[in-house]
């Protein structure tokens, strides 16, 4: 069995340059032919910010210090996280053909989605980092901290994606009940309100949501300039690592009907 | 030399479920609503095999006889339900060409995400770049984006990546169809250095002259399971025996359906042509020939016959006004309209005078000699002074098949041998 997984993830790092072509592949079709191209990346969240902004402190009449921030480093990480997630499930099935008719890693297509997805945010710093230095926020050491959230993150999408993509192979459901989870989970996670709204209670349980000390982490590192609460992701951490050991087996079992069930 | 096993299939089976309607969403799933709804459908039914390293196999059988699933599960595609199967060594399928292709990228950039596909490094994909590109003959084109380029440039640049991968073992599924005559000819110049390169290549294809032409073994597969396998010109003429076979029961199959609809009353096309007046059929109507049947070796009435079998034509008739003497004939015409071969009672020197009114007359071949091809029957009686009672041009239509390979109409014994002058 250990063998084994040396061998899948030998094999992975052998195919590493399919993953490359098909996370460039992706990240330049996916604006090509549109007239603003690859600035869409970046217009896509500030529009989003923009409403979420103008909206949210209007409806909860709350009083965050420099709200549009506040969303800001909260929302990048969150769309990576859904769009992965999305992406992934359908991962597998959009790309049937490769699937039936040739050899490769499976666990390359949701990882790919994933990759791509991490790309996108990355991108996203370039104007997460201009736009706190114009708002007044002074970036700390702390922000070195950020690879190490992002990459918690990394993996708790990619668990979910293997898992995700494995499944909707045979359950096709999966896709619309995805699309309703996740909206539920935006508001189980503090990305548009801090989590001290919730009365004490219903944060504690809140608290278990594995998203949450991520989110809060990025909000400490580049909004607060504090270094994050290791306790707190130490628990996502966790939680991240076991989903991708489960998402691994998930995809392993399920893997080898694919072009059958296709 | 029988040197190492590169591919060994050991007992392997693979049945698939046939769903009467593929239940997908998660409510039928989990209510099991039709889940009994199925067939297994065994694909590949315990089969052995062992590939040896340097060997060219094809594999034959008509369709749906588990071939393709057979290669799946040697690419790993798919996996078998019972046995293993161990491969030593890097495959490239030329099954799925041009894998990943996007039509807004460059010929050169897609050979990169194709190529990957295939599990190369970026530096493989760069040392070979040039080779590729020089094969596909796509010269500057190569620059523009896969939309632009037509079928057989895409098909081109998508074989050249595929056969560049410079594999261990090469599968290829039924596309050497790809391209003009020439890009062909350089395809199977690269797979003929494959073979000297000591590759392995396996070939599912219907084109049994590629197989012919290429193949160290061929096996043949029908039902899931090996039916032969051998030298190719062995197992070949074994399949195609089978084949032609398996065409005349069809075709046997096609012209009962006919017999049955006409004996509805519903006008087939023989009938419409023997009795439409078409200048086919002439004669003083004295003695009739009221039916005419050929009968394969079981005796069977049918249109469709294999070559080197027994043959009986039957002429049925009925005498109206007796005549003195009487002289059947049969003959063959081939698609050409043109005779091939004639022969009737009188020049055979058999006098037929006191027939009963009504009779059957029956033209034995023992052993049908003629080549595969379409045949149409000519069936007459004529009087002593071969004015004609009844003559029917073109009666019916019907098809032979042979192995025999020749050109022409008839089979003939032979054998070649070289007569060496200077010996001597």
């Amino acid at each position: 069995m250990k063998g084994m997984l040396v061998e899948r993830i030998r094999e992975i790092f052998d195919y590493r340059q399919m993953l490359v072509s098909i996370v460039r592949k992706d990240l330049r079709s996916r604006y090509k032919g549109s007239f603003l191209g690859f600035l869409w990346t970046f217009v896509n969240p500030v529009l989003q910010l923009t409403i979420y902004s103008i909206v949210f402190p209007f409806l909860l009449r709350n009083n965050q210090e420099n709200y549009p921030m506040f969303l800001f480093v909260a929302l990048l990480p969150w769309i990576f996280f859904t769009t992965s997630l999305q992406g992934a499930t359908t991962s597998v099935v959009a790309n049937a053909n490769l699937v039936k008719k040739i050899y490769f890693p499976r666990v390359i297509l949701p990882l790919s989605v994933v990759c791509t997805n991490l790309v996108n945010y990355i991108y996203g710093l370039i104007i997460v980092f201009p736009a706190l230095l114009f708002t007044g926020v002074s970036l700390t050491f702390n922000v070195l901290w950020l690879p190490v959230i992002l990459f918690i993150e990394f993996v708790f999408a990619l668990g979910l994606a293997l898992i995700l993509s494995a499944l909707y192979v045979r359950f096709r459901d999966l896709e619309h009940v995805m699309n309703i989870l996740t909206m539920i989970w935006f508001y189980l996670t503090p990305i548009v309100f801090a989590i001290s709204i919730f009365p004490e209670s219903v944060a504690e349980i809140i608290g278990y949501n594995p998203m949450v000390p991520i989110i809060n982490g990025f909000r400490d590192v580049l909004l607060y300039g504090n270094a994050p609460n290791w306790n707190e992701l130490l628990y996502s951490m966790i939680v991240a690592i076991m989903t991708v050991v489960i998402g691994f087996v998930v995809f392993e079992k399920n893997e080898k009907t694919f072009a059958e069930d296709l | 030399m029988k040197s190492e096993t590169v591919i060994s299939i050991d007992n392997v089976s693979k049945k698939f479920k046939i769903y009467k309607d593929k239940p997908l969403t998660m409510k039928e799933k989990l209510l099991r609503l039709r889940s009994n709804d199925y067939e297994d459908f065994k694909a590949v039914d315990k089969i052995s095999l062992s590939i040896y390293k340097g060997e060219t196999i094809s594999l034959i059988g008509h369709n749906g006889c588990g071939k393709s699933t057979l290669l799946k599960l040697i690419t790993k595609i798919l996996y078998p339900d019972d046995g293993a199967i161990k491969v030593s060594g890097r495959i490239s399928s030329l099954i799925e060409l041009g894998a990943g292709f996007h039509p807004d990228f460059t010929g050169r950039e897609n050979i990169y995400t194709n190529a990957s596909i295939f599990g190369l490094s970026k530096k493989e994909i760069d040392n070979k770049l040039d080779e590729i590109i020089a094969f596909s003959e796509l010269g500057h084109f190569i620059d523009n984006p896969v939309r632009t380029y037509s079928s057989g440039m895409y098909m081109r640049l998508a074989f050249s990546v595929a056969i560049n991968v410079d594999p261990e073992i090469l599968i290829i599924d039924e596309i050497l169809s790809v391209g003009d005559e020439n890009f062909q000819k350089k395809c199977f110049e690269k797979i003929d250095k494959f073979k000297k390169n000591g590759a392995t290549i396996v070939i599912v294809t219907h084109d049994l002259g590629t197989v012919e032409k290429i193949s160290d073994r061929v096996i043949w597969m029908n039902a899931g399971k090996i039916v032969e396998e051998g030298k190719a010109d062995q197992v070949l003429n074994s399949y195609k025996q089978h084949m032609n076979g398996k065409f005349v029961e069809q075709k046997q199959i096609e012209y009962e359906t006919l017999i049955d609809s006409e004996k509805e009353g519903v006008t087939s096309f023989h009938e419409a042509a023997v009795h439409s007046g078409d200048g086919n059929n002439w004669g003083s109507k004295e003695v009739l020939i009221t039916d005419v049947r050929i009968l394969n070796k079981n005796g069977t009435k049918t249109n469709a016959v294999i070559a080197q079998e027994n043959m009986i034509i039957e002429i049925d008739y009925a005498i109206d006004k007796p005549q003195k003497e009487y002289i059947f004939g049969i003959g063959f015409y081939n698609s050409d309209l043109s005779l091939i071969y004639g022969n009737n009672t009188e020049i055979d020197k058999i006098k037929l005078e006191d027939l009963e009114r009504n009779g059957t007359l029956q033209f034995h071949v023992p052993s049908l000699n003629l080549l595969s091809g379409l045949y149409k029957l000519n069936v007459a009686v004529v009087d002593e002074t071969h004015r004609a009672l009844d003559f029917y041009k073109y009666y019916m239509d019907f098809t032979v098949v042979s192995t025999d390979k020749s050109i022409g109409s008839f089979s003939i014994q032979h054998s070649w041998t070289i007569k060496n002058e200077g010996a001597k």
